[in-house]
Order: C-alpha cells, then structure tokens, then sequence
C-alpha cells in the first residue's frame, strides 16, 4: 500500500495523529489542569479555602458521620435498573472507606452497602459518600461541583463518557495512538538532532509550525511517552480484562488465597460484633512505620464488612514523600484491635507498577515537580497543536479546491479542541463564581455551562470556516483566542468580587490554591490577548497585500 | 470502495483488530506461562500489564509499515488466536 517504509510512518503519523488529537487535546489539557485538582476545587468551593488536614480521629469524628450515610439515590436507581426491579429495603452495609493527601483540607468519605438480590452479580453493590470539614466533622453540602478532581481529572481519562467504559476506551487508544505517533514522528526524521534544534518562527507559518511541533515533540518525548504509557498501564485492566474473563478462575482463586494468608475474611461471617477503637490502631500502624524508618501520615483508610465479626480495618500510608503510592498497609481485627497482617515490601513487578503509576499520578509532595508536570502536559498541547496547524496549512496551499468539506471539519475541530477547550474551561470557572450560592442542582449547571460553551465554540469555529478565505487562517482562531481574553480575567475578577479573595490578599497569606490559578488565569489571558492581536495584524498585512494581488507579497507582508 | 481505500481499511482494522488480538493473546499466554514458572497469579498479571502495551504499539507500527497484508492479518489475528488458545488450553 505504501512505497516505502518513511511513507508508511508518515501516513500513520498523519492521518492517526489527527483523528486521534482531538481525543489527545483534551487528554493532555485536562490532565495538565487536574495536577493541580485540589487547587482548583478550593477556587471553586469558597468556603473550603483553609489549610490542609491530617486524617482526624477515627472513634469522635469519622465515625459517627459513617453510621449516617446512605446510598446515594443515584447509585440505587443504576442498581434498580441492574437488579431489573425493587431492592432489598435497606440495604446492608459492607465496607467504609476515606481518602486524603497531603493536598487536602476537605475529606471524602464512602460507604458501600450490599446490593443482595443481583441473580448475575452476587457481589454487586451500591455507593454512598460525603464530603466532611475534617476539624470538626461537619458534612458539607455536596451539591457544588468539584470543578478539579470530579469534572476536569475525570474528563482527562473517562471523557464523561461512562456507557460501557466507552470514554476509557477512547483515552486508552489515544494514549496507544500518542506512543504510536511519538516513533512514527522520530522515524520520519532524518536530521532529527539537527532539526531539535531548528526554530524559525520568523519563517512563514508553515515552517515555523514544523519547528515547534518537532520542537515540543522531541524536547518533551520521554514526558509524553512516559505518560502516554503508564496511563494505559494505569487502566490495564479496563482494557485488557483478563481477570474477569478468560483467566476469571486463576485470578479469583489468588485473590481469595491471598486473603486468607493475610488472614483477612473475604466474606463476612453474618455473627454481628462491635467495632474497636480505630484510633488506637492508627496509633499501632504509625509506630510500625516509624519503626521501619519511614514515619508518615494516614493515607487511606478502610473498614470491611462493618459490624459483622469478620471486620478488618486496613491502614495505609500516604505516599507523600515517595513516588509510588499509599501503601504499607496494616491490616487490624475489627473487633480486637490486633494486627492480623503487616504488607512486606512489594514485589519487584508490583515496585516497578507501584512507580510508573505514582509517577503518572504524581501524589508526593513536590511543587516545583508539580508544575513541571503542567508545563509538559502544555508542551503535549503545543505539539498537538501545531500538527493539526501544520495539516490545514499544508492542504490549504496545496489544494486550489480549498473550501473542501474535509478540510472544513478539520479547521472547525482543531479550533474546538486548542481554543475552543479552554473557552469552556474559563466559562465553567466564571459561571461556577456567577452563579447563585444555594442554586440547587448547582453542579449540573455548572456542567452544563461548559458543555454549551464548548459547544458554541465548536458552531463558531464551523461557521467561520465555511466562510474564510482560502488562503488565511480561519477568523475563529483570533476571535476564539479574544474571547478567552476576556473571559479569563473576567473569572479572576468574578473569584474577588464574590469572596474577597483578590490576588493581594491571596498572595499576601500566601494561600497558593487560589493566588496560582488566579495567576495561571491572568497569563492564559494575557497570551490569548498576544495572540489575538498579532492574528488580527497579520490577516490585515493578507489582506492589504491581497489588494495588490500577488501571494508574494502577502508572505513578505507576514514576514514584516 | 475503491481499492485503495479497502486497502487503507484493511490495515486500520488489522492494525487495531489484530494488535489487539495480539496483545490479548499475548496477555493471557504470558499470565500462564509465568505461572508455570511457579509466579502467583498478581505479580503474573502485574508483570505481563507492563509488557502489553510494550508489545501492542510495534505491533500496531508493524501493520503499517508491512509490504503484505494478508501477513499482518495472519501474524497478528492468527498469533493471536493461537495465544489466546494455548493459554486456555493450559490454563
């Protein structure tokens, strides 16, 4: 099919990278923006703006706000549906469970009751949680939407396409896409440590769009590679579910074997029995670390089957100061108290899974390594960027049939995924501070309004580029880019007129969560700004030249 | 259709299809086979997940870069299959 093995790569390189880019845009910039989830939900939830906090007591805090929660409405109505009629009336409790790190000042708690009368699933279940303030136990109302860690991080991997796992899916071969088109670019290349080091922006578009996508792919490979890569293994098993399939057998006799070697109950014995102090055993996990020489604080922490005499409470170790994540876990009776299980250190396949997934996930505690982090997700978007900027370029010169359909769509996407995707990001953060306080339903607003904004800027670019002249870039990119000038700003002024919390005042307390974002949007205006003009300046220099007629002297313009 | 795009069809699918066929194949057939080496069912699974995709993507890059088609389709759909078979017939 192809006459030689360079024009097999770069067909691929093409063709994928650009079907699959869109999906890799949204990937990237959502997982650029979700290093800094927590962050941004303190921006969105004002009234959580307070210092992080430790895992609180067990026995007089968590414990009391557990006995309280219920499955939540929606999880019982998907488990209806499974079921394919009405539930037990209440539903038996199974496990308890919170999570935080050392990013933390609000504290998620989870509960997961027994869904019994599932004749396909006899382990199926369904899921209640709150959000607590951790200093005093007080439940806070869960109806603001998270803009960080539940709407961005999600979006990055699932695409909030949860039917049959179909946005996993996607992501997975995006991220397979990504690797495939990171050789296939270096394959491409003859002169690769040459043109590393070529950038010539003041040449025409075109060339100075190679540069920086070769630029952005190349300085940042092991980066995208290494992302692109531990994301899929990170899902692994979503994608290539083994376990639960052909291997079922095998893999459920190890899980249940492995159980009972730690002399864990992997079901409940149905005898009733009261829970002992848990923070005594936070206590006894805490010395066991420091005894190991690595003192630290409670990441996770969970209860299996509550109340029955089987209970177990496991103890894990927030992974703040290593790159692999919680673990060190100890394993307590729920009814004793006593140790029934120390974890030994990991196995070298697990170390080496345990690594890759913390380097993806990131939850140590180091800042500047964070940011290092954004600005590499960035240098992804830049190089996506530019491969679709070089694609309609290309096309456009070469092709007299410029208006063609194809070619429309392929404008009108690129534009939605770089512009477009960050209109409807600072649209969601000016609506989130717009909107009234005690709406209810607030957070599906919220997530409507970014889901119209995108949309709209999706109909704006389609518009624009069935009408722009062939030979200049569509007027969506500089109106699109105006826009979020306006906008981003527009939801920094909205965060200080709504809480008070200007960058001054947020920066003089050296409150970070909300001062960084607040900056992070500031400069995303101030280059949308650049860019905008400089678009504008340039299609006026076309337009001029077109005047007098010759494409000559419209690139002489645009080089002037 | 005409022939070319058949053609550009047919690689896509076997690229995709038969890579994931592949991997797959390779998935199960090395989870056994590290098993028989006397490995536990996780750290076999858990080694055999970071290989995958190690294997997936120079399959993938293959269906593309192959003179013959049918080779790829045979390779991967069929290798596949065959390590797909064998690991349920061992396991």
């Amino acid at each position: 099919m192809f006459a030689s093995f360079r024009q097999s790569m770069a067909w691929l390189h093409t063709w994928f990278g650009l079907v699959l880019g869109f999906v890799l845009m949204v990937a990237f910039f959502f997982g650029a923006l979700s290093v800094f989830d927590r962050e941004i939900d303190r921006w969105a939830i004002p009234e959580t703006r307070f210092e992080p906090q430790p895992m609180p007591s067990f026995d007089r805090v968590l414990r009391p706000v557990f006995e309280r929660i219920e499955p939540r409405e929606e999880e019982l109505a998907a488990a209806r549906e499974r079921v394919g009629g009405p539930l037990e009336k209440n539903l038996p409790l199974m496990n308890w469970s919170a999570y935080t790190t050392h990013r933390d000042p609000v504290l998620t708690m989870y509960a997961e009751f027994a869904v019994t009368n599932n004749p396909d699933d006899p382990a199926d279940h369904a899921h209640g949680w709150v959000t607590i303030d951790p200093r005093n136990g007080q439940v806070l109302p869960d109806d603001q939407l998270k803009i960080g860690s539940e709407f961005f991080y999600p979006l990055h991997y699932s695409l909030h396409l949860h039917w049959k796992d179909l946005g996993y899916w996607i992501v997975g071969l995006a991220a397979l896409v990504m690797l495939a088109a990171l050789v296939s670019g270096v394959l491409i290349h003859r002169k690769l440590f040459r043109e590393l080091f070529t950038f010539r922006p003041w040449k025409a578009v075109r060339r100075g769009t190679l540069d920086l996508h070769n630029l952005t792919g190349v300085v940042a490979l092991p980066f995208h590679f290494v992302f692109a890569f531990t994301g899929l293994v990170i899902f692994a098993s979503i994608y290539l579910p083994v376990g639960e399939t052909q291997l079922r057998d095998r893999a459920h006799a190890f899980y249940e074997q492995e159980a009972a070697a730690k002399g864990l109950a992997y079901t409940p014995s149905g005898q009733p029995a009261p829970l002992a102090s848990v923070d005594a055993m936070v206590v006894e996990a805490k010395r066991r670390w420091a005894t190991r020489g690595m003192p630290g604080e409670v990441g996770w922490l969970t209860v299996t089957h509550v109340g029955d005499s089987n209970s177990y409470v496991s103890i894990y170790r927030a992974g703040s100061d290593r790159v692999a994540l919680v673990g060190q876990a100890v394993h307590f009776s729920g009814t004793s108290g006593a140790v029934i299980h120390e974890e030994p250190p990991p196995n070298t396949a697990s170390s080496i899974s345990e690594f890759l997934t913390g380097l993806h996930l990131q939850h140590f505690e180091h800042w500047l390594l964070r940011w290092f982090y954004v600005f590499g997700g960035l240098a992804g978007c830049v190089c996506i960027a530019t491969g679709f900027i070089f694609f309609i370029e290309k096309r456009r010169r070469q092709d007299a049939s410029l208006g063609s359909f194809g070619l429309r769509i392929v404008d009108a996407f690129a534009i939605t995924t770089v512009t477009g995707i960050v209109v409807a990001a600072s649209s969601l953060l000016l609506v989130n501070r717009l909107l009234p306080e005690h709406l209810p339903q607030r957070a599906s607003w919220e997530e409507g309004a970014f889901w119209c904004a995108w949309l709209l800027t999706f109909m704006h670019a389609a518009s624009r580029s069935a009408a722009h002249a062939p030979t200049s870039a569509s007027r969506a990119w500089r109106e699109q880019c105006a826009a979020i000038a306006v906008l981003a700003p527009a939801a920094v002024l909205a965060n200080w007129i709504t809480t008070g919390d200007h960058l001054l005042a947020t920066l003089g307390r050296g409150y970070w969560p909300v001062a960084g974002l607040d900056l992070a949007l500031l400069v995303a205006g101030a280059i949308a700004a650049t860019a905008a003009m400089h678009l504008s300046r340039r299609a006026r220099a076309a337009e001029r030249s077109a005047n007098f007629g010759t494409p000559v002297a419209a690139a002489e313009a645009e080089r002037a | 259709m005409s022939h070319s795009s058949l053609h550009v069809v047919s690689r896509v699918a076997a690229a995709l299809l038969g890579g994931y066929a592949f991997t797959w194949g390779f998935t199960t057939l090395g989870i056994v086979l590290a098993m028989a080496a006397g490995a536990a069912y996780g750290a076999a699974q858990t080694s055999v997940y970071l290989l995958a995709f190690l294997v997936f993507l120079p399959a993938f890059l293959w269906a593309f870069a192959a003179r013959s088609a049918g080779r790829v389709w045979l390779v991967l759909a069929g290798g596949g299959a065959l390590m797909t078979g064998l690991a349920a017939l061992f396991g």
